[in-house]
Order: C-alpha cells, then structure tokens, then sequence
C-alpha cells in the first residue's frame, strides 16, 4: 500500500461511515413509512372528498334547515358576494320561514381575514365574527345560523345530525370524519363548522381579488378619471376619510387591502322600523354591548358600536348598515356626509319639532355616537364634506371595489 | 482600549494608505509622530516602510563603500529602549541612527500590542434636549443614541466591526426605542493600497455618514441635509472594494442592497422628513432581488482639503408581485468640500436625490397626503472655529450653518386636481458652540431657526461621549 491509497482511505472510511449511518436512517424512515397508520382522511385529496369539498357541499344544502328551504348560501348568495340578494332588512328563517331575524345580512366575502376579537393596547374593540364580534373564530360563526330559530333552526345537534346522514353525501361526510362520526352529535356539528371553516377559508370565491382596483393596484389597468376622483376623495382626511377606517392601501407585507381596520365605530344609524323586533321600544340593539352579545354588558361606552365592514363588493349590497337602513349605496353614502348638516333627511321629528337624532340608541348613550371624525364633524347650515358630484365620483370608485372585473372588458356579470 | 476609526471606515482606510504614501517621503517627521495618537496599524506599516527605507539607503552606502574601499556600516546596533513620542529625528540622520529609532519604535509597538487585546471595544452615544421656541410643551429630553461597538483583529491584514444600537434609551413594544446592529463586517486589506470589505456597513456617502459620532459634527442633531435627503446611519448589506492612489485619491466602490419601494406608506409623515429613510432595509430581512451599486470618491492630496462625492444608484421594486413601480430606481448623489485651514473648519455638501417611475404608484396613492416624491433635494455650508478658547484639555468651538432642504421638491403627474402640492424649499440657520471637555466628551448648545415652519424655531442642548 502506498502512501496515496493510504492518504485516500484515510479520507474514505469517515465517508464510509457516515454513508452508513445515512443508510440506517433511510432504512429507519422508509419503515416507519409503512408502518404507520393510514393517511387520515382529513387530509384530503384532490380527488376524493375533503372537509372543503363537505363545506361547500353543506353551504348550499337547504336540506339542513328545519324548513328544508334555507342554507347558508340562501343569506349569503355566491351571486352576491355572499351576501343577501333581496333588500329586506332583515331575513326571515325557522322552520315555516316567517321568524324575522334582527340584523342584515353581513358578506361573507373575505370572512377569513378576519382576526378573531381583541382590545388593541390602546383599548381598542378589533375582530371578532359577526357584527358585534362575539364569535372568536369561524368555527363558532357557524354555529349560530345553524341553530337560529330565525335561521335554520336546527332544534338540537342531534337533530342536525340526522339531516346530515340523511343528504347525498353522508358517505363522504363519514369517509371524512369517520365512520362512527354520525353517532356522536357534538362531534358532528364540530365536523360541519370545521368544513364550512375550510370551505371558506380556502375556497377562492371568498377571496378573488379581482376587482378593477386590485388590477389598479398592481399597475394592470388604469382607473377612469371619475373613479380615480373618488379614490381621491376616500383618501383625503379633508373630504370622505373613508381611508380612516376603510384602508385602501396595501398592508406592511405588501397584502391587498381590506377596506376594513377591523374596529368598531358608532355612527347613530337610524332605527330602522322594517325590523319586527323594533316593534318593541324597549328593544335596542346596541352591537358590542348587547344584547345579544352578553360579555360586554357593563360596557356602556362601547355601547351602539357595530364592527367596521369590508367595502369590496360593496356595490353589490342590497341593504346597508347592521339594520339595513338604507337600500341603496347613494342613500348609504348621503348619510355619512348630511347626517349632521342635515338630520331631518334621516330621523324622524319628535311632536316639539325637533329632530330625534341618533334614535336607535337610548338618549344617555348618544354622547358614543362618533360626532368628531371627518365627515360627521359638521353642524346643520354648514356644508357636507361632500356634494353631490362628489358623490357622483365616491360612487364610481366604490364600483370599482366590485370582484369580477375583466380587464380590458365590463366587469363579469 | 482606544478606538480603531479605520475599522469603521473605508474613507478613514484610504486616507490612512495616503498618509503612509506621504510618510515615505518624510522619515524624520513621520517617526516623530506621537506615539500615542497613532494607531498600532499604521505605526506597523511605518516601520516597514521605514524598513523599506533604511534597506536603501543601506544599499546606498554600501555602494558609496565600494567606491572609497571602506567597510558599510553596521546595520543595527543595539539601543537602550527610550521614548519616542516628542522625538525628532534629523533630517540627515544616518541609516544606523535611523535603524535605531525604527527598533526603539517597534519595541514599543509590539509593548503596546502585547498589552492590548486582538478584541476591543468601543462606544459612543448622545443625549439632546429639544426647547421649542414657541411651544415649550414640545421640550423633550432625550438619550437618542448609546451604541456599543467590538471589532477583533484576526492579524495584521484582516478585522471585523460591529456596532450595536440602542435608540431612545428603553426599546419595548410599549417604547419607541429601537435596538438595531449598525455595522457588521469583514474587511481585509489585500495590498497596501487595496483592501475589501463585506457585511453590513456604512454606506461612504457625504461628510456624517460614516462619521456620525457626537464629537465627529457640531450642533446638538444631525444637519437636516445628511439626514433628509441622506438618511444617515445609512447602511446596507454587501461588498466593497477600496483604495488609494499615491496623489491622494481614496476610491471606493459597492455592490449592496438597496430600497425596497412597496414599503412606503403615503399615510404616514415619514416619507415626507426623509423619502430614503422611510424605505430603507437595514438589512433586516430586506427584499434583495434588485441590487444597488455605489462609487464613491474622496481627493485629500491637498493638505487641509478634502474633495468628494458619491453616486449610489439601485432599483426598488424589488421583484414585488403586483407592485406597480417594478421599474422604479432610486439615485442619490452628493458632492462635498471640506477645508480646515488652521483653527477654522468649512464644510459645504450637496446632495440631490430622484425616484424614477412612480406615476403608477403614486396613482394609487390619490388623496393620500404623501406620495412617492420624484426629486428631493438639500445643501448646506458650515463654518467652524476650533478651539476659539482653550484651557489644558477643555476648548470651545464655535459654528454656523446655513442648509436648504425639499423632501418633495416634484412629483410624477396625476391627472390635474388629484395631486399634493410639492413641498417648499425649508431654510435652516443653526448657530451655536461645542465645549469639549475632553476631545472625547462634548457638550454643545445650539439655535435653529426654520424660514418657512417657524413653528420648529428651538434651542437645543446636547451631550456627547466617544471612545
């Protein structure tokens, strides 16, 4: 052996070694790869039924609703930004579908940006599902509608259980979740908010990103000079301020924006009389503080604060505001701008003539009522923030905030 | 431990090769030098330059010996050890009395350097405190800045630096403070006159960046142009490569990071005090697809005077998706003269900076109060009087310093009545003395007074150390 072979084994046997070492651990892993337990169903695939492809399936059953005539999407249409399609205040569910709810319908379009609810370290209300915030995740979101005497009324888990073993697809619901899953009710109600969770979560039509300002932003397309007038003015602390609450620049990670900071305002939308439950005088809903949210009862201050909506898609809406007060977009708009220049276009008169202002919440509690900010800082014989052409072009901008667009095109219908 | 200035900058290098370039050609007075106020580096590379010279002359005698028939002279006798700070040598010194005082001189630079670490450490860091003229309840007091920094020798040609940073003295998600790593870097010297570096360094543009220690400018704060338009403590990640010429001109060129556009925020007044320092990296976690470059000179040949500029130009789109301003560049150049003339210090520097490309972007930023600007632009000249007044280590040094900045001097156009109005040129006198304590410890007191935004009229008072 000469001194080069034995320069070169001397490097070889730690390469030796370690290559079998490496081979033990490739044995090792290769084994425990047969051994262990079959790939969970949950996992899914992209042929065979997953908890996405059960949550869209749930989301447009009716068949899982006392009446048999109301699913999640019957609320919340695809065709409108799930969200309703007609422009009643308030929907009317239970099992003959004649119980009237309290509140409109929220979007549900990009629901799953949504961070579940926090006080900010400056005290802040943030997040939260539903208007009032009181669900902390989607999973809990679900529950409601599902169980609602005004909504699908499903008297018990167990009687949700049944409808469900009873749809089309019970045998992708237990090949999912497992074939015992029908005999515990508790589990499959988590099963069915879970799927809905994943269907909403991931599905993209909760989450295009295609409305002519998203291609706007990304320097496809060019606005019109009427919308880019309108961006102007919902940018401009001076004018409309929507941008306060409503950002409509891109996050610090560069993330599209949600034309929502997530918060809760108080804007003393009028009482609107198409809600049945308004019927009673003593009833006022009064959003974070009750009362149908309970945990923040003794919070008085927060009390007539709804959370601070998306505005894409907002165009599409059929009512606006947490009681559908308004039915149209220009109506909606007017209020921001004349609510305190001209309250007698919105509240009622009280018999000494005098105009009730802020009428859906108690008079202690007007003082919550957000008169500060632009555009309510204005008193009546002063000028709105904005006139009507303005108006005009804060419109054409909201419009442009429509998914679907097709560039170089009109939007997709 | 003393702190090492050629550690911590390119600049400060290339001069210290220019002054061994000058040394050779004066012996007598470089080994007259004071000890104390040099650095081992430098003191090393003037005994191989003095070595270099006694080595010639020695051949010189040598022949001169051959000529007469004589014996040379010995090359080094041994010599008692005696001080050298405060000697002076004869400018027709023999080799041998020469070769003497080079091996007094190493002896005692290899003494200092057996008694001090590879590793030092230093610091600096400046307290202000801000009066508004016109609004007292705006006072502030402030530890703006303690920085400590380490740098190790590997050996005679190879060293690194690093500086950690902690502004407004308490750093928490409830605080402003920030704790940040200004500098972090190798260099290696390659040749006497080439060296390199790479990490996260300063970037060598204008008169404060890479001298940006309380004792190193006059008033309380930063000038306005150097912080502005030039957002001193400019640092980026990469390469550079540096040196001089024997007439006295310092290079330097990079290969860094750069700016990362999709950053700005047009609702925020950051943008508007200083357009770079709004979308700078840092070099934390920073979008890196576009890369920048720089080439930066400096002429010193001329005793007292040093001439300048610097041309920094990269990218900042960064390869973003969906960013409308993917080919946005961002340019900043500067030119500076500096002429210290016995006791007094003149300094002027301007610099002008363009973000190219924005018209989209900025589209998207209608009815935001602070778009992305197209042209920013500063200057300022400076005059200083050292040591007006001085008592053994104390001295007072008083200055003035007029400087004219615009942050938003031009925008790209937006269709008419959807744009912001440019910003105006704001003019800022400062006036005001430092009183040095020691060279190393400075309080100083100064006015500003703002022609167009009186409302920032204030007097300032400040405190600094380094070492």
């Amino acid at each position: 052996m000469d001194d080069k072979q034995d320069q070169f084994l001397r490097r070889a046997r730690p390469l030796t070694r370690a290559a079998a070492v490496a081979s033990v651990v490739a044995i090792a892993l290769v084994v425990a790869l047969l051994l262990r337990e079959p790939a969970r169903a949950d996992a899914g695939s992209p042929d065979g039924p997953s908890p996405f492809t059960l949550g869209e399936k749930i989301f447009a059953d009716r068949s899982l609703s006392a009446s048999g005539a109301m699913a999640c999407a019957t609320c919340h249409d695809p065709a409108h930004a799930h969200a309703q399609s007609n422009d009643l205040a308030v929907q009317l569910g239970g099992a003959n579908l004649d119980v009237p709810g309290f509140r409109a319908v929220p979007s549900l379009q990009y629901i799953s940006f949504m961070p579940g609810f926090f006080f900010a370290p400056d005290g802040t209300p943030t997040g939260g599902f539903n208007r009032d915030g009181r669900a902390k995740d989607l999973l809990t979101q679900a529950l409601r509608p599902l169980f609602a005497a005004h909504e699908m009324a499903n008297a018990s888990p167990a009687d949700l259980t049944v409808r469900l073993a009873q749809t089309p697809y019970a045998g992708e619901f237990r090949q999912v979740f497992g074939d015992n899953i029908f005999s515990d009710p508790e589990a499959t109600v988590l099963a069915v908010t879970f799927a809905l969770a994943q269907y909403q979560t991931l599905d993209s039509d909760f989450r295009p990103f295609d409305s002519k300002y998203d291609y706007f932003l990304a320097g496809k397309v060019m606005l019109s000079d009427a919308e880019l007038r309108g961006l102007a003015l919902f940018n401009r602390a001076d004018k409309g301020n929507c941008n306060a609450c409503h950002p409509s620049g891109r996050g610090p990670n560069h993330e599209s924006p949600m034309f929502t900071d997530f918060t809760y305002d108080n804007l003393g939308v009028p009482r609107n009389p198409d809600i049945p439950a308004n019927a009673d005088p003593n009833y006022v809903d009064m959003g974070l503080c009750g009362p149908e949210r309970t945990d923040l009862s003794e919070r008085l201050d927060l009390c007539g604060a709804f959370k601070v909506p998306t505005l894409r898609n907002v165009a599409t809406r059929k009512v606006f505001f947490h009681n559908g007060q308004f039915k149209t977009l220009r109506d909606a708009l007017r209020f921001y701008v004349r609510r305190d220049t001209n309250p007698e276009e919105f509240y009622p008169i009280g018999p000494d003539g005098a105009v009730l202002k802020f009428n859906d919440l108690p008079p202690a509690l007007h003082g919550n009522v957000n008169t500060q900010e632009v555009p309510y800082d204005r008193h009546p014989g002063e000028a709105p923030r904005l006139s009507e052409a303005e108006l005009d072009d804060l419109e054409a901008f909201l419009n442009a905030l429509t998914d679907g667009y097709a560039p170089g095109g009109a939007p997709a219908p | 431990m003393i702190r090492n200035p050629a550690l911590l900058s390119p600049v400060s290098g290339c001069t210290s090769t220019s002054k061994r370039l000058r040394l050779l050609l004066s012996v007598v007075a470089a080994v007259a030098s004071p000890l104390a106020a040099a650095d081992e580096a430098s003191l090393q590379a003037e005994i191989a330059d003095l070595r270099a010279q006694i080595e010639q002359l020695r051949s010189q005698l040598k022949e001169l010996a051959t000529q007469r028939g004589q014996a040379p002279a010995p090359a080094v006798q041994a010599a008692a050890p005696a001080p050298v700070a405060g000697t002076s040598a004869p400018a027709t010194a023999p080799p041998s009395e020469l070769a003497q005082r080079v091996d007094r001189l190493e002896r005692t630079v290899s003494a200092q350097a057996e008694e001090q670490s590879a590793t030092t450490l230093f610091s600096y860091g400046e307290i202000a405190y801000s009066r508004p003229v016109h609004d007292s309840s705006q006072t502030t007091a402030d530890l703006a800045r303690a920085v400590l920094g380490w740098s190790h020798r590997f050996d005679d040609r190879t060293r690194m630096a690093a500086e950690l940073e902690l502004e407004h003295a308490v750093s928490s998600a409830d605080d402003k403070g920030e704790v940040e790593i200004e500098q972090f870097y190798a260099e290696r010297q390659f040749t006497d006159r080439v060296g390199g570096r790479a990490g996260l360094f300063l970037i060598p543009i204008g008169l404060l960046n890479e001298h940006h220690e309380p004792t190193q400018y006059y008033s309380v704060f930063r000038n306005f142009v150097e912080t502005s338009i030039i957002p001193t403590t400019w640092r980026e990640g990469g390469v550079a490569v540096y040196g001089g010429t024997e007439w006295g001109l310092d290079w330097n060129v990079g290969l860094t990071t750069g700016f990362n556009l999709a950053n700005w925020d047009p609702s925020s007044q950051e943008g508007r005090d200083s357009p770079l320092g709004s979308i700078h990296q840092e070099l934390s976690l920073a979008a890196a697809k576009d890369l920048s470059g720089y080439v930066s000179v400096n002429y010193v040949g001329v005793p007292g005077w040093t001439l300048g500029g610097t041309y920094f130009t990269g990218k900042a789109g960064q390869g973003v998706p969906d960013f409308p301003a993917q080919d946005a560049r961002v340019t900043l150049w500067e030119a500076h003269a500096r002429w210290q003339p016995g006791p007094f210090d003149f300094a002027a520097l301007y610099s002008r900076g363009t973000i190219s490309d924005t018209q989209a972007l900025n589209l998207t930023f209608i009815g935001q109060p602070t778009p992305v600007p197209q042209l920013f632009f500063g200057g300022y000249v400076q005059a200083a009087w050292r040591n007006i007044w001085s008592y053994n280590d104390y001295s007072l040094t008083p200055f003035t310093r007029y400087e004219w900045v615009n942050t938003a001097a031009a925008y790209a156009s937006v269709p008419q009545g959807l744009g912001v109005p440019t910003s105006p040129t704001e003019q800022i006198w400062t006036i005001g003395t430092d009183f040095y304590v020691t060279p190393s410890i400075v309080f100083k007191a100064d006015y500003q007074q703002f022609r167009i935004d009186s409302s920032k009229n204030s007097f300032q008072l400040g405190f600094g150390l380094n070492f």
